[in-house]
């Protein structure tokens, strides 16, 4: 198969069955999260757990007392990362494209320039990350394999994205090619590891302040 | 083909005014390949047709280079004007086709460009034609008395 | 047909100046971005060799491609082409019909063994034994494996002799396949367009008329010199892509002021041709420069690479459908999965006995 005939397969059958995976994964585990229930709590709430919930949602995204002085890299790079990724994601106008062709409206982006810049800023944290989870003795013992493999399923979309626009040696064709297939690779393994905190955790931060809300603690 | 000329177009190009640097570029290139004409003899060319050139570049090209004493017409298969620029051993030429449509144009570096030159061989065509001629002319001037 | 004149005598003798042989030479030698000095040494070679026998061999095809190349041009410089070789056979342009035709391409073959050249455009059908497409009884299967076979190389014109083009598309009725899926032994080379750049076509000849050699190919067998840049690394809307300003639809201010078309569907990042530099009509201009996107039509299976209209990054398929029965598959997945799980759960609670002190004594 050469680079074109990749490029179609990625654009087409590749999406199609990486979305089918992805769609699938996501709404059976949710479905399966929400039938397996909570514990009912039988005593007397104190104070409203809903306020609680959609409290700790916002209330969670600043760090807790101390995180700073202990976490510092890990905070601000995660912070640096994510806030990367949406803007990439989000505002690349080849990327509002193919959201305008699946949802059926888009919106303006930014300069490709700009993105380039995000990207590789973003590139950077997610290395420095990397490098401090590996070094930092307590993060190196409690790091699994899919921890690792999450890492690099998460680079190698900025890092082939990055290269398709800006490779005067491979060809176009082929890093796009390997850029689409990279998201596709994400979109499969999303549902089933950590990747899908995505989605949850709006919902894992809103069940730990409705938990403490009911009980009169504002989290 | 020749009908096309009635269709009335009118062709926006954007921003005429924007230099994209291409000139200046092409300007050093027929430096360099002047000075190799003056020291090796090599002579070179520059072919303006694979160039992405942007609206206005081939204006600004020609305003630099200027004009020179030479503007030859080639009639064959259609007209190929040789202009030399203001710049001698820099060479204008454009090729066209029998319906006027340009087909080549480049920048030649040379003493005189090689369409202008006379091949050896035809030279030796070119001799048993005058000869020819001059058997005509001397037979006309027998019967013409 | 056997032609023992050189080029040089057959032109001296139509009353073709050697001035407009240089002039054609010229413009190849530039096109095929050869050394300045090669349009003479051009000129002479070819001025001094025998007319080259070529055979056209036209298979499954719109004849486009011959079109392309014999309407493209006035017809008298670039018509030089076909006084530098002999075109033995070729359906459309040859005098001869029926056996006749068959005949004269048999004496050519015959006469030049191992050196003629064999051009073809149009796809050979595989399926029904090949019948789909037929030349005096012989499928084109038959017909193309033994004119190869004394063939000194073989130039693939248009999309579908390259790569199968348009009768390969989805869902393939015919079968249809290029002409490097069935010959394997011959030096091939794949000028793909829908049609050709008629003067990529010349050139090519040109080049292995003067130089015995196939110029240098890509990985798809294209002439590198031709093909070998992108569309959209050559394109003169490129510093609209750059600055981000694109046509939304056909008619508006952006287009109008020549912005890039990539969200109408331009495929020329991914496109190799010399569109953007050679040009169309005499480099008069080229589709991006009248205001249409980049097909892709010099690519293999671009028919089938989604609407020419839709931008490289969306997907070529609809994918509602699947994304639907993905939902209500997950929905009923997880609802099963769910109650597995909640009714181990209540059967565990159930079967739980509870600890007494006497458990613990």
């Amino acid at each position: 198969m050469n680079e074109i005939e990749l490029l179609h397969w990625a654009r087409g059958t590749g999406l199609k069955w990486a979305l089918v995976v992805f769609l699938l994964g996501v709404v059976l585990r949710f479905v399966e999260m929400w039938l397996l229930g909570r514990k009912p709590d039988l005593a007397v709430a104190r104070a409203s757990g809903a306020v609680g919930g959609w409290r700790t949602v916002f209330t969670r995204s600043l760090p807790t007392p101390g995180l700073i002085k202990t976490s510092a890299l890990v905070f601000i790079g995660g912070y640096v990362f994510h806030i990367g990724l949406l803007i990439v994601l989000v505002l690349f106008v080849p990327h509002i494209e193919l959201f305008r062709s699946l949802l059926g409206f888009g919106w303006p982006g930014l300069p490709s320039a700009v993105i380039a810049l995000v990207a590789i800023v973003s590139m950077a944290a997610l290395v420095a990350l990397l490098v401090h989870r590996v070094m930092h003795p307590v993060r190196r013992f409690l790091s699994g394999f899919q921890d690792y493999f999450v890492w690099l399923v998460t680079f190698l979309p900025f890092l082939t994205g990055y290269l398709a626009s800006h490779s005067p040696v491979v060809s176009y064709t082929s890093t796009l090619a390997a850029h689409i297939l990279s998201v596709e690779l994400l979109l499969v393994v999303f549902p089933f590891t950590k990747l899908i905190h995505a989605l949850t955790f709006a919902v894992s931060r809103w069940y730990n302040g409705a938990i403490a809300g009911r009980k009169g603690v504002a989290v | 083909m020749n009908g096309l000329d009635a269709i009335g177009i009118r062709i926006e190009t954007g921003a005429p005014g924007e230099d994209s640097g291409y000139a200046l570029a092409i300007l050093r290139e027929i430096e360099s390949l002047l000075g190799e004409l003056i020291t090796s003899g090599r002579a070179g060319r520059i072919d303006l047709r694979s160039l992405p050139l942007l609206p206005g570049d081939e204006a600004r090209l020609a305003a630099a280079l200027g004009e020179g004493e030479v503007d030859a017409d080639i009639q064959a298969m259609g007209t190929t004007r040789v202009r030399e620029t203001a710049v001698p051993g820099v060479w204008w030429v454009t090729h066209a086709n029998a319906d006027g449509q340009t087909v080549a144009e480049l920048i030649e570096i040379a003493l005189v460009p090689e369409i202008l030159k006379t091949h050896p061989e035809d030279a030796r065509a070119g001799l048993n034609t005058l000869q020819e001629r001059i058997a005509d002319l001397i037979r006309g001037g027998d019967t013409n008395g | 047909m056997a032609d023992d004149r050189t080029l040089g005598e057959a032109l001296a003798q139509r009353g073709i100046s050697r001035r407009s042989f240089l002039k054609f030479c010229a413009t190849m030698t530039s096109l095929l971005a050869l050394p300045p000095g090669m349009a003479e040494v051009m000129a002479e070679t070819l001025a001094r060799t025998r007319r080259q026998s070529v055979i056209w061999l036209s298979f499954q095809e719109c004849t486009g491609c011959t079109e392309s190349l014999t309407r493209s041009h006035s017809p008298t410089l670039e018509g030089l082409m076909f006084e530098a070789i002999s075109l033995d056979y070729h359906h459309t342009l040859q005098a001869a019909a029926g056996t006749a035709a068959e005949a004269a391409r048999e004496q050519a073959m015959k006469d030049n063994y191992g050196k003629y050249i064999v051009i073809v455009d149009g796809s050979i059908p595989l399926n029904a034994g090949g019948a789909y497409s037929t030349i005096a009884g012989r499928t084109n299967l038959d017909m193309l494996k033994e004119t190869a076979a004394g063939a000194a190389a073989i130039v693939s014109v248009g999309t579908c002799a390259a790569f199968g083009g348009l009768p390969h598309a989805n869902p393939n009725p015919t079968g249809a396949v290029a002409v490097s899926d069935i010959i394997k032994d011959k030096p091939i080379v794949n000028v793909s367009g829908c049609p050709p750049i008629p003067v990529v076509i010349t050139g090519v000849v040109a080049y292995f008329l003067t130089l015995g050699t196939l110029p240098e190919l890509d990985s798809l067998g294209r002439p590198k010199v031709f093909f070998g840049d992108s569309i959209h690394d050559r394109c003169y809307r490129r510093p609209f892509y750059d600055q981000g300003k694109f046509a939304k639809t056909f008619d508006d201010e952006g287009a109008r002021n020549g912005w890039c078309l990539y969200e109408l569907g331009c495929k020329g990042p991914v496109t190799h041709n010399a569109c953007a530099t050679t040009k169309w009509n005499g480099g008069v201009s080229f589709p991006i420069e009248s205001g249409h996107p980049c097909l892709g039509c010099s690519e293999p299976n671009f028919w089938d690479a989604g609407s020419f209209y839709q931008s490289l990054p969306t997907p070529t398929t609809s994918v509602k459908g699947a994304a639907v029965a993905a939902v209500v598959a997950g929905a009923a997945v997880g609802a099963a999965v769910g109650a597995a799980s909640r009714r181990r759960k209540s059967k565990a609670a159930k079967a739980r006995t509870p600890v007494t002190v006497d458990d613990l004594k």
